[in-house]
């Protein structure tokens, strides 16, 4: 098929790419903060789910999508809340309490779902906003300024959280923590203040994640998140910890995929490869990512409980 | 009975399940059924006297029944509906008035409404506690609870139906309908009347007396001739009037000129009939106050032939044990005529001689059908599959399937585990299945088989069953089940050609392999045998539950072109989303994905597990455990395609449609997938 470069089809996968990055973006962009106070939270995907489920409820009862975000939001709150009461108050193991808030997310996700709506209904979605002018300019108009405003808002997210964590003091404290938080508390620090507050806005950008998946699709399945979060967790890494690094590779990751879509959907991707062609995105992304950010390292305090004077 | 279990985390669930009730509390609280003491004529005065009559009283024998001294008794009626829903209800309802007329001093009281079987099992309880002599339970669906409740009584007399089956308890009557010699008789009636020789059914559920009326009226118009269609829908539900009414109207878009239905929820279709001019045939009550121009018959129950002889066994000092039927010959079935239907005299010395012939048995109203179930033992079945019940895809269509074999066997147990899409999870709750003793474990799920291959070893006395597969793993005590989706899929393959402006079709698969590369397969291979400029896009996404992924598929399709969609597996439901907004049109299948989007769904190939259940439990009661593969298909019904009654067809595809079922079925069709 020759017109499989022609600017419709182009516009198409590569919108189709943005629309699958965001979640993963947004999901990554709060965990890169968390990660960067030094803490870890393997919870993002149970957190993305209550979301998910939060947004698409109150959609599906109020038709309003807005307001569904918003209860997204309202549920990763929460949900962060309890990560940093568990990984920060309490002083957990953190590679293995995040498992606990992903299999609390994972079952009353489930649990809601069947208990209050049972059998799939489709709900109201975010309508597309295209930017004035903008939009009208051709190819790069659609691709860039013809999505909803959720989307153009998890964009701008990324320069807002790239400043906010290197050029004010919020940051600066929130970079203290994970690299040095003896220090960081020698100087006045509370660094159990400053990691809930970086665990809790990682929680509101996962619960937003699961509402943007959940509200843009309409509809709600057990699993909804099918791993994002974990996925989201792993382009941290990749990410170097970095807004831009995580939003590069959200877009690796979900560009990758719309075109192996378009592949197979073209038969260019035989039916007998699917499968193998399924694990395409995961492969480039890392290793992508991988070339990318060899020269980053961790936060040094990263998955390290802080004990005053321990 | 059924039970609902995740896996895994268990005990956390428990926790949270409190929580969850508290939130849903007040959701259901909105249905009570409402209780009508007395709704048939109560005498107050001294009548009522004691029940316990001394046996040696009542000559057992030697006189007939109607003239036959019955004592006045109390007499409790519990029914799903309404007492006036001109149907299942009504029919009991009338029945015990007509006892009250002839029993001046029986003493009734009803309880209508109780289709939540537990307020019916509650009422039934009351009524047997308040001293009622006989407790009337009108509803196959409380046949569990009542043979609890029957054995707390072993003084109270209790009467269930629609069934032939007395729960093993010597205080239980069990009465059925054999609603199919009606049905025989109007459906020559109708084919007679119809000037399309196309004539509609809508049905509830095919259970009980439902589906023998239908079977029996299907079989009557067929009788009269080859040219005589005969449009079958039973919608799911037996409640749902606005369902019933659309399927009406897609009879009448299809060229139906005569419709009947059974149950509660024809009201609806009654309406389109009279609205389109459409000619009426009604059971269980007489429905002609619906269309007093346009019902032809009703086929009107007379409960009160059995109520007499339960109430004469009562009398006698035997409270149940036994079976009762109201037919044709013993007049507890009756053909209404309606007055104000100019009925040619022909026709209608033509159905009496039907009648006189289902009378004498020389005509079989369960002719060209397949033979109705064997009688089966009640089972413990349980179930494990991978995602939800209600997933509107691959689980659903075995909880639903074992929802129609509780319907069918009152007193099966069933147990399901589902969401195990973890196969170690799978494996411990089968593992823990067989342990506790069930009597047929279903591992629903291919992933399955590497896990069932070793417990099935451990339990020898256990028959398990594995789908879809059609390996029975070299065990003895393993079933193996698969369905033929190539089928439906190559059907409803030639009609998305059909109805495509683009002759552009997308199809979002999961991984390239069992029921759903066979799906796939037929469905391509349907569209392109249409001509050769209709081209299918195939899109296997690698997964059975990245719902974002399928939807981005689907959008990839559309971008492509497409305009009419079709995919397999529960991840689609984010596809049909995108079908939606795009106002693509969408080809379910494995379950009616109708909901998901009301008005471009054309139609559902639906899973009916039920068949391939039906076999296995009858092998099992015959004490075969397994080693057996089983199909449903196209023509033994566990294949059934379900169109959208709210999509309209063009009724000149019809035709179509039906030739390329029928090729399927005998073979001159190939579906070309293996």
């Amino acid at each position: 098929m020759a017109d499989i470069f022609s600017a419709t089809v182009i516009v198409a996968t590569l919108s189709s790419g943005i629309r699958l990055a965001v979640p993963l973006l947004l999901a990554s962009l709060g965990e890169a903060f968390g990660q960067r106070s030094g803490v870890l939270n393997l919870g993002v995907d149970g957190i993305m789910l209550l979301g998910a489920f939060g947004g698409y409820f109150t959609t599906l009862k109020t038709q309003s999508p807005w307001l569904g975000l918003a209860v997204g939001l309202g549920v990763g709150l929460v949900l962060g809340l309890l990560s940093s009461v568990i990984s920060v108050s309490l002083l957990a193991e953190q590679g293995i309490s995040g498992i606990g808030v992903y299999l609390f997310g994972l079952g009353m996700s489930d649990l809601l779902f069947q208990k209050l709506v049972g059998t799939p209904l489709p709900a109201a979605s975010f309508q597309k906003s295209p930017i004035p002018f903008l939009s009208e300019i051709p190819v790069v108009g659609d691709l860039f300024f013809n999505h909803s405003i959720p989307i153009y808002l998890a964009f701008l997210a990324i320069p807002v959280s790239t400043v906010i964590i290197n050029r004010t003091r919020f940051g600066m404290n929130i970079r203290a923590v994970g690299e040095n938080p003896e220090a960081a508390d020698s100087q006045g620090i509370s660094v159990t203040r400053v990691r809930y507050a970086a665990v809790t806005i990682g929680g509101i950008l996962a619960g937003a994640a699961g509402a943007v998946l959940a509200i843009g699709l309409g509809i709600f399945q057990q699993n909804l998140t099918n791993a994002q979060g974990f996925i989201a967790i792993a382009l941290v890494y990749f990410g170097a910890w970095r807004p831009l690094g995580v939003m590069a590779g959200s877009l690796v990751y979900g560009m990758v995929s719309a075109v192996v879509l378009l592949l197979k959907t073209r038969g260019i991707i035989p039916l007998g490869a699917s499968d193998l062609a399924a694990m395409i995105p995961a492969v480039i992304t890392v290793l992508a990512l991988v070339v990318a950010a060899r020269r980053f390292r961790a936060p040094t305090a990263l998955t390290k409980p802080f004990i005053r004077g321990g | 009975m059924l039970t609902h279990r995740k896996p895994g985390f268990a005990r956390l669930l428990a926790v949270l399940a409190v929580l969850a009730l508290i939130a849903t509390a007040c959701g259901d609280d909105a249905e009570e059924p409402t209780t009508t003491e007395a709704a048939a004529p109560q005498t107050t005065a001294a009548e009522a006297p004691e029940e316990d009559m001394p046996e040696e009283d009542m000559p057992e024998e030697d006189m007939p029944e109607e003239d036959m001294p019955m004592e006045p008794l109390r007499i409790a009626v519990v029914a799903p509906s309404a007492s006036n829903d001109l149907a299942f209800t009504q029919s009991i309802v009338d029945a015990v008035n007509v006892i009250v007329a002839e029993n001046p001093g029986t003493e009734v009281a009803i309880t209508d409404g109780t289709f939540i079987v537990e307020d019916a099992a509650a009422a039934i309880r009351g009524y047997a506690e308040e001293g009622y002599d006989l407790v009337i339970a009108h509803g196959s669906q409380y046949g569990g609870s009542l043979q609890e409740i029957a054995g707390d009584f072993p003084d109270t007399a209790f009467a269930w139906g629609t069934s032939a089956d007395t729960l093993g308890q010597p205080n239980v009557s069990a009465y059925t309908a054999a609603s199919d010699q009606g049905g025989f008789v109007m459906g020559v009636v109708a084919a007679a009347l119809s000037q399309s020789s196309v004539i509609g059914v809508v049905g509830p559920i095919e259970v009980g007396d439902a589906k023998l009326y239908v079977d029996g009226f299907h079989n009557g118009a067929v009788a009269t001739g080859p040219d005589v269609t005969v449009l079958i829908n039973y919608i799911g539900s037996f409640s749902d009037v606005a369902l019933a009414s659309e399927a009406a109207q897609a009879h009448i878009a299809a060229g139906a000129d005569v419709l009947t239905g059974s149950a509660q929820m024809v009201v609806g279709a009654v309406g389109v009939a009279q609205t389109a001019g459409a000619l009426w045939f009604g059971t269980q009550a007489n429905q002609t106050a619906l269309a007093p121009d346009l019902v032809v018959a009703s086929q009107v129950y007379k409960w009160e032939v059995v109520l007499r002889q339960i109430i004469a066994d009562i009398s006698a000092g035997s409270l149940g044990g036994k079976a009762y039927e109201i037919n044709l010959a013993n007049g507890g079935l009756v053909i209404e005529f309606n007055d104000g239907f100019n009925l040619p005299t022909e026709v209608r010395a033509g159905a009496d001689i039907v009648i006189s012939g289902i009378v004498s048995g020389a005509i079989n109203t369960m002719e060209a059908m397949a033979a109705p179930p064997a009688p089966m033992e009640p089972l413990r079945i349980a179930v494990v599959a991978p995602s939800a019940s209600n997933d509107l895809a691959f689980t659903q269509s075995i909880v639903d399937a074992v929802n129609v074999i509780v319907a069918e066997q009152p007193g099966t147990e069933v147990a399901i585990t589902d969401g195990t899409f973890i196969v170690e999870d799978a494996a411990a709750a089968i593992r823990g299945y067989a342990e506790e003793g069930y009597d047929l474990v279903i591992a629903h799920g291919s992933q399955y088989g590497g896990s069932l291959q070793e417990i099935a070893g451990d339990f020898p006395d256990t028959a398990f069953a594995w789908g879809t597969s059609a390996d029975t793993l070299g065990q003895p005590n393993v079933s193996a089940y698969t369905a033929a989706s190539d089928q439906g899929g190559f059907v409803m393959g030639v009609v998305a050609a059909a109805l495509s402006q683009s002759s552009v079709i997308g199809v979002v698969g999961p991984i390239e392999v069992g029921d759903a590369k066979l799906y796939v397969d037929g469905f391509h291979n349907g569209a392109v045998a249409t001509g050769p400029d209709v081209t299918v896009l195939i899109n296997y996404i690698g997964s059975f539950s990245d719902v974002a992924l399928a939807s981005e598929a689907a959008q990839a399709h559309i971008a492509a072109g497409a305009d009419v969609l079709t995919g397999s597996a529960q991840m689609v439901v984010g596809a049909v989303g995108v079908a939606q907004t795009a106002g693509a049109l969408w080809f379910g299948t494995q379950a009616n994905q109708t909901a998901l989007a009301p008005d471009l769904v054309v139609a559902s190939q639906v899973y009916k597990w039920e068949v391939v259940l039906r076999q296995i439990i009858a092998d099992i009661s015959a004490g075969s455990l397994g080693g057996k593969a089983y199909e449903i298909n196209l023509a033994n019904g566990g294949l059934v395609l379900e169109p959208n009654p709210a999509f309209d067809i063009p009724p000149e595809m019809f035709a179509g449609i039906n030739e390329v079922i029928q090729g399927i079925i005998t073979g001159a069709i190939d579906t070309g997938a293996n």
